[in-house]
């Protein structure tokens, strides 16, 4: 059924889009890229280790700041030009890290609370976060934003692609950021599918299920909640760090709680706890997103841009509403281990 | 082997735990009896570290372990149960048992990450012992299910079997009874009785007097925190405190 619903939502691009339906796709494929890594970060905390972040906007922030201000940029209300810097895969290591380091920042205080206790403190240490950075605006850019980075990744595109996208008129630049994204999906799913089936896993799982029983065990669960909370925001900041060079500006507004909230929407579309879920249930949310408004157009003739715009959210609710009666673990999710316990019984 | 000085615990207006000396010896099988609200599952929580006290300390071995986190008092070769099982619901049975016998080194990040042999060595040896383990308890063919799907006795097992995986030298068992078939319960104690033939201290709080005074070696009876009988079963059985605690006094 995954298969069948992402590759009718990918032909669905094709039917609603009749000029240009290619460059349509690619543009979806790329976001659906960046937010599926973040939600297989989210993943990681929420599907593995049972932690409800609501933060997870942050991570992807720290991510792209760190980077983006190590690289050549411009930032602020005069665009001041910084032209020294490191190249990009090094200030991308260091992006990750300081995302991971954020996470230990943030988890050494609050992963000792439970559910949702955790879930209210990591939304707010989120907007705190974004606050800081939109009012330091010396270091930030604030409001002004980052701009002018991009050259640092684009020098490394391929002569293949940049004559690919000639052929078929996409933006190669864009075509480049998706690539790496899911480039590094492959990757990152490859570390988790080891990670996921070792005693570490376990451990985690463990944690998920029942920390008293942990504790009484013998084993340190505060420290294994870190572990888990650096990884998948590690990830995240990876997420973020290809979110900010797919806009080519970054801006403090792109880490409002909705991002948060758009990645859970994705996670639980593909199912909590499935590796490769948050991937389907990431292409499919985005067809909607972009697709909808096409779609309600054809329904709703006289409705107007914002009516429009309205439609789609409504849809992605009533996906998530019908999902969580009919298949409330999600597309790809094991019914065993399911989390979300909506009926309870 | 495990000593516990003037131990006290308050919630609000009730005092909860009241001891003020008490020690267990090694080796010996011990129950814990006494009404609802005596403080016995509190006095679980002191001692293994779940719930700070007010004051008091607890050696094990000689070694204070007052206030320690219960990782480390696990660590020390004190495990304990819960009066609510807790097994790990949506994880298999064998998994539950070899998270229990895997140890920090081997649950790294790092090792998991580089897939170690060393790694996959002790994995085959915890794997074994598992079994072993489960064989005894008669739970081994149930290894691959959920534990989610086993019975509540089933669970009781599990979670007796997940305590011993690492040779515990105390044991405390929450209620190992509660909730349990009289079958399954004679099933339970015959391996408790085990347990403590092969050397493991057993501390126990039970409520089937019955099967408390049939396999301890000692009783011990706690009525509002403090404790008021203490001795052979025998002892216990006869003394009027005891009698009145558990049927209340005549003029109340």
């Amino acid at each position: 059924m995954t298969i069948f619903l992402t590759t009718g939502s990918i032909y669905l691009v094709f039917i609603l889009n009749e000029e240009g339906p290619l460059r349509i796709l690619f543009n979806l494929l790329t976001f659906a890229g960046i937010y599926g890594l973040a939600a297989i970060g989210l993943n990681v905390h929420f599907g593995l280790t049972g932690l409800l972040n609501f933060g997870h906007a942050s991570f992807m922030g720290v991510g792209a700041y760190v980077t983006l201000l190590l690289i050549p940029h411009a930032a602020g209300r005069e665009g001041e030009i910084t032209d020294t810097g490191l190249t990009f895969f090094p200030a991308l290591v260091i992006g990750i890290i300081a995302a991971a380091l954020f996470g230990l920042l943030l988890g050494l205080p609050a992963i000792r609370l439970r559910g949702d206790y955790l879930a209210i403190v990591t939304i707010a240490a989120a907007e705190i976060f974004r606050l800081l950075v939109r009012d330091l605006e010396s270091v930030t850019g604030g409001v002004y934003g980052i701009i002018n980075f991009s050259e640092s990744l684009q020098i490394y595109k391929p002569e293949f692609l940049i004559n690919f996208s000639e052929r078929f008129e996409l933006n190669s630049s864009q075509m480049w950021v998706g690539l790496l994204s899911w480039i590094s999906i492959f990757i990152v799913l490859i570390l988790l599918r080891r990670l996921t089936n070792s005693p570490w896993g376990r451990a985690l799982r463990a944690v998920r299920e029942d920390e008293d029983a942990v504790r009484a065990l013998g084993k340190n669960a505060i420290w294994l909640k870190l572990q888990s909370f650096m990884l998948g925001a590690g990830i995240a900041g990876l997420a973020g760090v290809f979110l900010a060079f797919n806009y080519g500006s970054l801006q403090t507004t792109t880490f409002v709680p909705l991002l948060t909230f758009y990645v859970w929407a994705i996670m639980i579309l593909g199912g909590v706890g499935s590796l490769t879920g948050p991937i389907f249930g990431s292409i499919i949310f985005w067809v909607i997103i972009s697709e909808t408004d096409r779609l309600a157009q054809l329904i709703f003739e006289n409705a107007n841009g914002q009516q429009l715009a309205g439609v789609r959210f409504i849809l992605v609710g009533l996906l998530i509403m019908l999902l969580m009666i009919f298949r409330p673990s999600g597309l790809l999710g094991k019914k065993e281990e399911l989390l979300l316990d909506v009926k309870s019984s | 082997m495990l000593k516990v000085h003037n131990l006290r615990k308050r919630f609000g207006g009730v005092k909860a735990v009241d001891i003020d000396n008490i020690t267990f010896e090694q080796n010996q099988l011990t129950s814990i009896i006494g009404p609802n609200g005596a403080g016995k599952t509190t006095f679980f929580d002191l001692i293994s570290g779940f719930t700070e006290g007010d004051e008091g300390k607890v050696f094990l071995n000689e070694k204070n372990i007052t206030n320690s986190q219960p990782f480390s008092i696990a660590r020390q070769g004190m495990v304990r149960t819960f009066q609510l099982t807790k097994v790990f619901d949506r994880m298999t049975v064998i998994e539950n048992m070899m998270f229990s016998g895997s140890n920090t080194k081997n649950d790294s990040l790092f090792r998991s990450l580089m897939k170690l042999s060393t790694q996959k060595n002790n994995e085959n040896l915890i794997r074994e012992k598992a079994f072993e383990i489960m064989k005894d308890l008669n739970i081994d063919h149930m290894a691959d299910s959920y534990a989610r799907e086993l019975s509540g006795g089933q669970k009781k097992l599990l979670e007796l079997g997940r305590s011993i995986i690492n040779d515990p030298k105390i044991l405390l068992l929450d209620e190992p009874l509660a909730g349990v078939n009289p079958k399954l319960a004679e099933e339970i104690l015959s391996i408790i009785q085990k347990l403590s033939d092969q050397g493991i201290t057993i501390i126990m709080v039970e409520h089937n007097i019955e099967a408390v005074m049939k396999i301890s070696e000692r009783v011990v009876v706690l009525a509002e925190g403090s404790v008021i009988a203490d001795g052979n079963p025998e002892k216990v059985r006869k003394d009027p405190k005891v009698i009145e605690a558990y049927l209340g006094s005549g003029n109340e």
